[in-house]
C-alpha cells in the first residue's frame, strides 16, 4: 500500500561546489527497510529531508503511493506529506510531556481515539510508566524510542529516520536497534533510514543503498551489495576491500598471489583490479613465499593479518583466534574466497589502501 | 542578568564541579548576605512597626489605586515588551530582512538611554499645551491640531515600553538562536503548518527567554520613578519618593515599601512557578541553526515595524537631544549654565557619575566573588540560600533602598549619613544581584579540568584560586562589573533621595531641569550620560553571540 518513487532527483545548495544529490532515482515498496549508506556528505540525508518535504527538489520527481509530491512546480508542505520523521536529536518537545509529545501528531483526531493510540504506542516501547515524564528526565534510549513512536503515531504513509541510533552508545545502540526493528516489521512499516555505519546497515536494511558524492552509487540486498559491489567504491566502503593488480587472460585473471578462475566482465580491458576482503584471502607460512607479515590486530574472535607482498601491495587476511604467528615472518598468500570476486577496470578510482 | 540568563539558559543539565571548601569562605559569604539582606529585613521591620493608623489610613485611601495603577502600568508595558521583543527577535534571528546584523545592535541599544530622559524628551515635544509639536502646528495651521499626548497612563505605558523591550528583545533572541531547527522540522512533519509550528513549538520552545526578559521589565517597571513622575502617573514608587523626599512621612512610605516590595517578590515568585518542570536546555550536539524565512510580501510592513521601533526609541531621542545640545552650545547663557550651575559644571557631573557608578561595580564584584565561590566551589543547601539572599535586590526598587538606608544609616553609621558614600551603597545594594549572578555564571561555566589540573601540578587550593581559577573568570566578572556600572548610571530615585546637598550627578542634573523645563540646559547632560551607558552597554553586547555572530 505504502511506496515511495524517486525519479532524478536533483538538489544543490549554493553555499557548495557539487550538487549535495545529483540524479538520484529508486523506489521502494510495501514494508521494506532501506538504509541509505554513504561517507558524511554524501548526500543521504538530504534525499531523506527532500522525501520528508523539508528541502525543496532543483529537479526531479518524488511520489508517495503514486501521488505526485514534488516535480518541477508542485510542492506539497511537510505537514501535508503524511510523512514520519525520527531526528538525530530526536528532537522531542522540550515544553511538552511524553505523552504530549506523541499526542501531537494525532490533533484532529477524537479525544479517546488520541487517548487509545497514545498508550498503545508508549505500551509498544514499554514507556508507559514515562508517559507524564519531560523529555530532559529520559535516558538516551527512551528518548530514542519515543521520538519514534510519536513519528509512528499518526500512521505515517512511510518513516524516514536520520542517523537513529548515533546518539546512542554502543551498548544500548545494539539493543535498541534490535527493538526498532522488530517493532518496524510488526507494524509493516515502510522506513527509509540514514546511517554511516555499514554494520548498521546491513544489520536493519532489507535493502541498502550505497550513496557516494550525491550520487546512488549502488542499490541492493545487503548481500548483494556485500558479494557483487558494482563499483569500486561500494567495494572499499561495504567491507573495506583491498585493491589487487591483475591481467585477464583467457578466462582467468592472473594476479601476484594466484590465478583466478573467473573472466574479467564484457569490455572491459585486460588490466583489472579485484577486490579482496580479509575473508577472501589466507596464506601459510613459507620461506619462500610472496610476502611477509606486517601487523596482527587481536580482534577476539579473529586475528586480523596484515601482509605486505614482495610488490609492495598491502593484503589483509582473517586467521583463528588461536592461531598467532610472529611478525616478519614469510609467507605465501593466496585467494580463498569460494565465491566470485568483485572486479574493476584499473584506473577507474581505485583506491587501494 | 540579561548575559547570564543566556548563558545559564545554554549550558544545560547539572555537571560535576571542582569543589573548594574553607571555612572562611563560608564566613564571607554569609556576612555578604547579611549586609545585603539588613536593608530589606529593616523595611518589613518598619512596616510591620508602623503606626496602625498609618496602615488603615493608607488601606482605606491609597493603596488601593496605586495598586491598580501599578499593576495596570506593569502589565501593559510587559505585555507591549514582550511582543516588540518577541516580534523584532523572531524578525532579525529568523527572517531574511535586511540588514539585521546592525539592527541587533540598533535595537538593543536603547536600553542605554534612561527612560526619564526619553520621557523628557517626548514631554516636551508633545505636551498637550506648550509641546513643541503642537505649538509648530497651531503656528503653522492657525488653530490648534489634536496631537498625541505623553502624559498619563497610555503615554507612560509608551514610553516605557520603548525604553524596556530590549530586555525581552535580547533574552529571546538567544533562545531563538539556540532552538534546534530539528525541533521545528518534526512539528511540521507531524502536520503543523508553517503558522502552526510557530505558535505551539517555537514560541513554547523560547518561553523561558521570553519569560526572564518580561520579569526584568516588570521589575524595572516597579523600581520606575522618574518617568512616571514627569508623565503625572502615580504608582508606587512614586509615592513613596513623594512620601519621603516631600512629607518626610516615614511611616506610611514604609508600609507602602512593604506593599511593592511584596510585589516584586510575587512576580520573582511567579517566573520561576511558570516556568514549572520543563527544563529547556538542550543538547549542543548537531545544532543546525533554523532556516531563515522568506518574507516576500511582508517584507516592507516588516521593515517599517523595526524602523518605526528604531525611530522612537533611538533615533528620535538621541536626534533630539543632539539638535538641543548643539542649541545649548550655540547660545551663551545656556552655555554658561551648562557649564556653571553654582559653584558647578558639566564637568563635576560626569566625575560624580563616573566616580560613584565605577566604585559601585568595583565593589558589587569583588563582594559578589566569594558568594559565588560559596555556592558554585561547595554547594549546600546554605550555599544556595546565601546565594538567593544576595539577590533579593532585584525585588527592591530605588526607593526603598533609599527609604531603608535614610533610616539605618542615621541610626547605625551617622558618620556616614550626608556623604556620597550612601549614594554608592545604595547602587551597590540594589545591584548586586546581576555581580552574583554574572560571577556565578563564570564559575559554573569554568571547566572543573583547569583547577583539577593546577592542583595536580603541586598548587594549594588558594593558589589554584588565585592563579587559575581568577584570571579565567575574569571576563565574566568584568561583564558583571559593568551591567552594574550601567545600572548604577542610570539610577535616579535613590540619587536623588540619597545625595548630600549640592553633589549632582548627571543622573540628577538632567532630571532637576528636565523637571524645571530646562531642556536645552539639559540635553548635553542628557548626551552624556546616554554615550557613557552605551560604551558600558557595548562592551556586554559584543560577548553576546547574538550580536557577534554571522547570519
Amino acid at each position: 500500500m505504502s511506496r515511495v518513487d524517486i525519479q532524478n532527483l536533483n538538489k544543490h545548495f549554493a553555499t557548495a561546489e557539487v550538487s549535495a544529490v545529483n540524479d538520484v532515482s529508486f523506489g521502494l515498496g510495501d514494508g521494506k527497510i532501506l538504509a541509505l549508506v554513504g561517507p558524511s556528505g554524501s548526500g543521504k540525508t538530504t534525499t531523506l529531508r527532500l522525501i520528508a518535504g523539508l528541502e525543496r527538489p532543483d529537479a526531479g520527481v518524488i511520489r508517495l503511493n503514486g501521488k505526485v509530491v514534488a516535480a518541477e512546480g508542485v510542492f506539497v508542505p511537510p505537514e501535508r506529506r503524511g510523512v514520519g520523521m525520527v531526528f538525530q536529536d530526536h528532537a522531542l518537545f522540550p515544553h511538552l510531556t511524553v505523552y504530549e509529545n506523541i499526542a501531537f501528531g494525532l490533533r484532529g483526531r477524537k479525544n479517546a481515539e488520541i487517548r487509545t493510540t497514545v498508550n498503545e504506542m508508549l505500551g509498544l516501547v514499554g514507556l508507559e510508566r514515562m508517559a507524564g515524564r519531560y523529555p530532559h528526565a529520559l535516558s538516551g534510549g527512551e528518548r530514542q524510542r519515543a521520538a519514534l513512536v510519536r513519528a509512528l503515531a499518526p500512521r505515517p504513509v512511510l518513516l524516514l529516520m536520520d542517523e537513529p541510533f548515533s546518539s546512542l552508545d554502543a551498548d544500548l545502540r545494539r539493543e535498541v536497534r534490535q527493538q526498532v526493528r522488530s517493532i518496524l516489521k510488526m507494524l509493516q512499516a515502510t522506513v527509509i533510514f540514514v546511517t554511516h555505519d555499514q554494520e548498521e546497515a546491513l544489520y536493519m536494511g532489507d535493502l541498502l543503498a550505497v550513496f557516494h558524492q550525491g550520487m546512488l552509487e549502488q542499490m541492493g540486498t545487503p548481500e548483494q551489495i556485500f558479494h557483487s559491489p558494482e563499483t569500486p567504491f561500494v567495494a572499499e566502503f561495504m567491507g573495506a576491500s583491498d585493491f589487487l593488480e591483475g591481467r585477464a587472460v583467457a578466462e582467468q585473471i592472473r594476479t601476484e598471489i594466484g590465478t583466478l578462475p573467473q573472466p574479467a566482465p564484457k569490455g572491459m580491458s585486460d588490466r583489472v583490479q579485484v577486490a579482496l576482503r580479509a575473508d577472501d584471502v589466507d596464506f601459510v607460512l613459507a620461506a619462500a613465499g610472496n610476502g611477509m607479515i606486517v601487523e596482527r590486530l587481536f580482534l577476539g574472535a579473529f586475528n586480523l593479518y596484515r601482509l605486505r607482498l614482495d610488490s609492495g601491495q598491502a593484503l589483509h587476511a582473517f586467521k583463528g583466534h588461536t592461531e598467532i604467528l610472529p611478525i616478519g615472518s614469510r609467507v605465501e598468500a593466496f585467494v580463498c574466497a569460494g565465491h566470485p570476486l568483485a572486479v574493476f577496470e584499473d584506473g577507474n578510482g581505485v583506491g587501494g589502501r | 542578568m540579561l548575559m547570564q540568563k543566556i548563558q545559564v539558559y545554554r549550558s544545560g543539565a547539572v555537571r560535576r564541579v571542582f569543589e573548594f571548601k574553607a571555612p572562611w569562605l563560608a564566613l564571607t559569604a554569609g556576612a555578604v548576605a547579611v549586609f545585603v539582606a539588613i536593608p530589606l529585613l529593616y523595611i518589613f521591620l518598619r512596616a510591620v512597626g508602623a503606626d496602625e493608623t498609618a496602615w488603615q489610613r493608607l488601606l482605606q485611601t491609597r493603596i488601593w489605586r496605586l495598586l491598580g495603577n501599578t499593576l495596570a502600568l506593569v502589565a501593559a508595558v510587559t505585555g507591549g515588551a514582550c511582543v516588540i521583543g518577541v516580534g523584532l527577535a523572531w524578525l532579525t534571528e529568523r527572517t531574511d530582512l535586511p540588514g539585521r546584523r546592525a539592527l541587533r545592535w540598533l535595537l538593543a541599544l536603547p536600553l542605554a538611554i534612561p527612560a526619564y530622559i526619553g520621557g523628557m524628551v517626548y514631554l516636551t515635544l508633545l505636551r498637550p499645551r506648550g509641546g513643541l509639536i503642537p505649538q509648530a502646528l497651531e503656528d503653522l495651521f492657525g488653530q490648534q491640531v489634536a496631537t498625541p499626548s505623553p502624559l498619563g497612563f497610555w503615554g507612560a505605558a509608551f514610553i516605557l515600553t520603548l525604553f524596556t523591550y530590549p530586555y525581552v528583545y535580547l533574552l529571546s533572541g538567544a533562545a531563538l538562536r539556540s532552538l534546534h531547527a530539528s525541533m521545528e522540522e518534526a512539528a511540521r512533519t507531524l502536520g503543523r503548518t508553517a503558522w502552526g509550528t510557530f505558535w505551539q513549538v517555537t514560541l513554547p520552545s523560547i518561553f523561558p527567554g521570553v519569560m526572564a526578559g518580561a520579569l526584568l521589565v516588570a521589575l524595572d517597571i516597579l523600581a520606575e520613578y522618574g518617568t512616571v513622575a514627569l508623565l503625572r502617573y502615580e504608582t508606587f514608587s512614586s509615592a513613596i519618593f513623594v512620601q519621603l523626599a516631600g512629607r518626610y512621612d516615614r511611616s506610611s512610605a514604609a508600609v507602602l515599601s512593604s506593599v511593592l516590595v511584596g510585589l516584586a517578590m510575587i512576580l520573582l515568585w511567579a517566573e520561576l512557578w511558570i516556568r514549572g518542570p520543563r527544563r529547556f536546555t538542550q543538547m549542543e550536539s548537531n545544532w543546525r541553526p533554523a532556516r531563515r524565512v522568506a518574507l516576500g510580501r511582508w517584507r516592507l510592513p516588516a521593515i517599517f515595524f523595526v524602523a518605526g521601533v528604531a525611530f522612537f526609541s533611538l533615533a528620535a531621542p538621541l536626534g533630539v537631544l543632539v539638535v538641543w545640545s548643539f542649541q545649548a552650545f550655540t547660545d551663551g547663557q545656556v552655555l554658561e549654565a551648562v557649564f556653571r550651575t553654582g559653584s558647578q559644571g558639566l564637568g563635576s557631573f560626569v566625575w560624580n557619575s563616573l566616580w560613584t557608578s565605577l566604585l559601585a561595580a568595583a565593589l558589587a564584584v569583588t563582594l559578589s566573588v566569594p558568594v559565588a565561590l560559596f555556592s558554585i566551589r561547595s554547594p549546600s543547601r546554605v550555599s544556595r540560600f546565601v546565594s538567593r539572599f544576595c539577590q533579593v535586590g532585584y525585588a527592591i526598587p530605588g526607593v526603598v533602598i533609599a527609604l531603608s538606608l535614610v533610616l539605618l544609616v542615621n541610626r547605625l553609621l551617622p558618620f556616614l549619613y550626608a556623604t556620597p558614600l550612601v549614594v554608592v551603597m545604595a547602587y551597590v545594594l540594589r545591584h548586586m544581584p546581576q555581580a552574583t549572578r554574572s560571577s556565578e555564571a563564570a564559575l559554573y561555566q569554568l571547566s572543573p579540568t583547569f583547577e583539577e589540573a593546577a592542583r595536580s601540578l603541586g598548587r594549594t587550593p588558594q593558589q589554584t584560586l588565585i592563579q587559575v581559577t581568577l584570571p579565567l573568570i575574569l571576563p565574566g566578572l568584568l561583564a558583571g562589573g559593568s551591567l552594574v556600572f550601567l545600572t548604577s548610571l542610570k539610577e535616579l530615585p535613590a540619587t536623588l533621595l540619597l545625595r548630600p546637598p549640592g553633589f549632582d550627578t548627571l543622573a540628577v542634573r538632567v532630571w532637576v531641569w528636565a523637571t524645571d523645563g530646562f531642556y536645552i540646559q539639559a540635553a548635553p547632560a542628557a548626551l552624556v550620560l546616554v554615550m557613557a551607558a552605551a560604551l558600558a552597554l557595548a562592551f556586554l553586547l559584543h560577548r553576546e553571540p547574538i550580536i557577534n555572530e554571522q547570519g
